[in-house]
C-alpha cells in the first residue's frame, strides 16, 4: 500500500463531513467498548481473534473520527484512542472491514448500546473507496457491472442463447409450446430480474421461476438490456456507483413500462434495490418492486399455484439470508412457501433474524484474497446445518447458494443446496 | 453554599452546557429520511427498541453475559441515584433520616459491581485490547463517584472531598464515553427507526 498523500487523506475524511442526518454522528459516538458484541460474530465464533470483535471495528472508524472531529482526540489523542488516517490505519481498516465482515447485521441487533455496527462499517468502506482502496477483486467486480451490464461480465448474445435454451428445456418438460420466457417485452406487469450466477453457472434457477410464472399465468418478461439484481457498489461502499447501477435497473422498469419489478432471489440484490435505491437515487419508487419470494407466497395464498406435498419427502431445512431478513424484513414468506407443501420441515437454530450469517455477504465471495477466512468462519453455519438432520438446505439467496455449496464440500454435509424457486418448481402442480 | 460546593456547580454548568451541544446537534441533523416505501411502523419498533430488544429474553450480549448485565444495571442505577443525590446534596446538606443508611448500601454494591467491571475490562484479554485510557478513567470516576456520595451520606465531614470529585466527574462527563447517557437514546431511536420501516422489529411470531 503506498503512502497517502494529503488529498486522498481529506477524501477519506470527507464521509464525516456534512453528514445527512444524526445516525452516524449517533453511532460514532456510541460504543462504550463493553465487548459484548463478541459473541454475535462468525468471524470471533469461529476463530476466537480478538481482533475480530465487532466494537474493534466500530473503533476503527471512530477512532479516525475523534481524531479529526472532536477536541478531546485533537488535543488528548492517546486518551480516546484517537488515531491519524494513514497507511497503518487504512491497512488494517481494509483487512477488519472488508475482510473480516459480511455486514450481516446481527452484532448489530444485539448490540447492548444499539450501535449500528454494520452501518459503521459500511461508512469505513466509503471512505476506504474515496481514498480508492477497495480490495481489487471486489472492485472488478463493481467494474464489471459498470462497463457489461452485469457483474459477470456476460454478453448479450450469450445471456439470449441461454436463456433460450432454458425456455426449450421448459417446453419439453412440461410439454406446452406456450411456456416461454420473454424477453425484452413491454407492457408486462412483471420485470424479473437475475443473479448473474443464474445465466452463468445455474440457469435451471432461470427456467424453474419461468416455470412458477407459467404456472401462476403470470405477464411477465425479462430484459437483455439489465437484468443484474445485484449492486456489488454497496458492498464497496462507493455510492456514486452503487447509484449508477441502481439507476440502470430502475430506467429499464421505466423503459419497459412493467408495473412491478420482482428482484430475483439474492439478498444483498434485494436489499441494495428495495432499501437502499431510492435513497441512492434520493427519490421514491414510481413502480412496485417486491421480492420473488413474497411474489412466490402471495401465488400460494391467491391460489395461483398448487403443490404437490408428496413431491419432496426428504428433511428440509432454510437458511435466512441476512439482507432478505434481518435487514430486510422478509421472514415469514419463505416459511409460508415451505409449510405449504414440505412434510419435514426443521428450523436451524437460531433461525429467523438471529440467524448466522453463512460467511458469503459483504462481498466476501469476490473477494478471493479472504477465501480461507470465509471457509474458517462457515464452521458456524456448517455445524448449524448437521444439527437439522436435513437433506435438503434451501435459501432464497443465490450468493448464500454459492457459499452454502462450497461449505457443502469442505465440510462434507452431504446435503442439497436449492433456492426457493427451484424446490417450489420441483413441486408445482400444472394442469 | 461552601467554595467546594459552587466548584461542584460550576462544573455542572460546564457539564450540561457541553451535553446541550451535542443535543443540538443531533437535533439539528435530525432524523433519516427514507425515501424506500416503508414495510412496517417506526413507533411499535422505537418501543420495541427501548424495551424489549432491550431485555436478557432477546438480546445476545444481555443472556449470553447475565453476570456482566447485572452488574451493569446495577451501576447504572448507582450512577442515576448519585446524580439524584447531588442534586439533593448541592442544596440540602447533610442528608438525614434512614435513606441515607439505605441509599448508602446500595451504593456500595454498586461500587462493587462498577469494581468487578473494571476488573473484567483489565483482566480479560479480548476486552483489555479494546479498552483505550478513556474507558477506565470513565470507569473509575464513575465508581469513586458513588463510592464518596456512599461515604458522604454517612459521614457528612467528607463533604469537600466528595464536592471534588463530583466536580472531576462532571468535567469529564462530556468528554469521554459517559456522553453515552446522551448518544444511547439517539441510537436506540435510529435502530428503531431501521428496523422499523423495514418490518424487523417488533419481530414477527413465527
Amino acid at each position: 500500500m503506498g503512502s497517502l498523500n494529503k488529498e486522498t487523506i481529506q477524501k477519506g475524511l470527507d464521509v464525516f463531513q456534512n453528514p445527512a442526518d444524526s445516525k452516524l454522528i449517533t453511532h460514532l459516538n456510541s460504543c462504550v467498548h463493553c465487548g459484548l458484541c463478541a459473541e454475535s460474530c462468525i468471524y470471533y465464533l469461529a476463530t476466537k481473534d480478538d481482533r475480530f470483535i465487532p466494537a474493534r471495528k466500530v473503533d476503527l472508524v471512530a477512532s479516525v473520527y475523534k481524531r479529526y472531529c472532536t477536541h478531546i482526540g485533537k488535543v488528548f489523542p492517546s486518551i480516546v484512542n484517537a488515531r491519524k488516517l494513514n497507511e497503518e490505519t487504512t491497512e488494517e481498516m481494509v483487512d477488519l472491514l472488508f475482510g473480516a465482515c459480511t455486514m450481516c447485521g446481527r452484532c448489530t441487533a444485539h448490540c447492548s448500546i444499539g450501535v449500528d455496527i454494520s452501518f459503521i462499517v459500511k461508512t469505513g468502506r466509503t471512505m476506504l473507496s474515496n481514498m480508492g482502496m477497495v480490495p481489487a477483486t471486489l472492485q472488478s467486480t463493481v467494474n464489471a457491472a459498470l462497463t457489461s451490464g452485469n457483474n459477470m461480465s456476460i454478453p448479450t448474445e450469450e445471456f439470449v442463447d441461454t436463456v433460450k435454451w432454458m425456455e426449450e428445456e421448459l417446453i419439453d418438460e412440461i410439454n406446452n409450446p406456450n411456456a416461454l420466457i420473454p424477453l425484452n417485452e413491454p407492457d408486462k406487469r412483471v420485470l424479473y430480474t437475475l443473479n448473474p450466477r443464474e445465466p452463468k453457472f445455474f440457469p435451471l434457477s432461470i427456467s424453474a421461476m419461468a416455470k412458477i410464472f407459467f404456472a401462476a399465468k403470470e405477464s411477465w418478461t425479462l430484459s437483455t438490456a439489465m437484468y443484474d439484481v445485484t449492486n456489488y457498489a454497496f458492498f464497496s461502499g462507493n455510492n456514486t456507483e452503487a447509484a449508477r447501477i441502481a439507476d440502470r435497473l430502475w430506467k429499464e422498469m421505466e423503459h419497459l413500462r412493467a408495473q412491478t419489478l420482482v428482484l430475483a432471489e439474492c439478498g444483498h440484490g434485494s436489499r441494495a434495490f428495495r432499501w437502499e435505491a431510492p435513497n441512492f437515487l434520493k427519490k421514491p419508487f414510481p413502480f412496485k418492486v417486491e421480492t420473488s419470494v413474497e411474489l412466490i407466497a402471495a401465488y400460494i395464498r391467491e391460489k395461483k399455484i398448487r403443490l404437490d406435498p408428496q413431491k419432496i419427502k426428504e428433511k428440509v431445512t432454510l437458511h435466512d439470508p441476512c439482507n432478505l431478513v434481518r435487514n430486510g424484513g422478509i421472514l415469514l414468506e419463505q416459511r409460508v412457501i415451505l409449510n405449504h407443501f414440505i412434510g419435514d420441515f426443521v428450523e436451524m437454530t437460531p433461525h429467523g433474524i438471529d440467524n448466522y450469517c453463512c460467511g458469503g455477504g459483504g462481498g466476501q465471495l469476490a473477494m478471493s484474497e479472504y477465501n480461507e477466512r470465509r471457509m474458517k468462519i462457515a464452521e458456524i453455519k456448517a455445524e448449524q446445518i448437521r444439527k437439522t438432520g436435513a437433506n435438503i438446505v434451501v435459501t432464497p439467496c443465490h450468493n448464500c447458494v454459492d457459499q452454502l455449496s462450497q461449505i457443502n464440500i469442505h465440510f462434507n454435509l452431504g446435503v442439497q443446496i436449492k433456492t426457493l424457486a427451484e424446490v417450489v418448481a420441483d413441486a408445482l402442480i400444472l394442469d | 453554599m461552601c467554595w467546594y460546593q459552587i466548584l461542584a456547580l460550576v462544573s455542572l454548568v460546564f457539564c450540561v452546557g457541553h451535553l446541550t451541544f451535542h443535543l443540538l446537534r443531533l437535533i439539528r441533523l435530525g432524523k433519516p429520511h427514507d425515501y424506500a416505501p416503508a414495510s412496517g411502523k417506526v413507533g411499535p419498533a422505537v418501543q420495541y427498541s427501548f424495551t424489549g430488544a432491550m431485555s436478557p429474553g432477546k438480546k445476545e450480549s444481555a443472556y449470553l453475559h447475565l453476570p456482566t448485565y447485572g452488574a451493569g444495571i446495577i451501576y447504572h442505577l448507582g450512577t442515576f441515584l448519585s446524580i439524584l443525590l447531588f442534586f439533593i446534596l448541592l442544596f440540602v446538606f447533610p442528608f438525614t433520616g434512614l435513606f441515607r443508611w439505605i441509599f448508602s448500601v446500595f451504593l456500595f454494591i454498586s461500587v462493587a459491581c462498577g469494581v468487578g467491571i473494571l476488573i473484567k475490562r483489565m483482566v480479560k484479554k479480548g476486552l483489555n485490547d479494546l479498552s483505550n485510557p478513556d474507558d477506565y478513567i470513565s470507569n473509575i470516576l464513575v465508581t469513586l463517584f458513588q463510592l464518596m456520595t456512599a461515604i458522604v451520606l454517612i459521614l457528612p465531614f467528607m463533604a469537600p472531598v466528595y464536592f471534588i470529585v463530583v466536580s472531576l466527574f462532571l468535567l469529564y462527563f462530556p468528554m469521554g464515553k459517559l456522553k453515552h447517557v446522551l448518544y444511547f437514546f439517539a441510537a436506540r431511536y435510529h435502530l428503531g427507526f431501521f428496523y422499523g420501516r423495514r418490518g424487523v422489529w417488533p419481530p414477527k411470531p413465527l
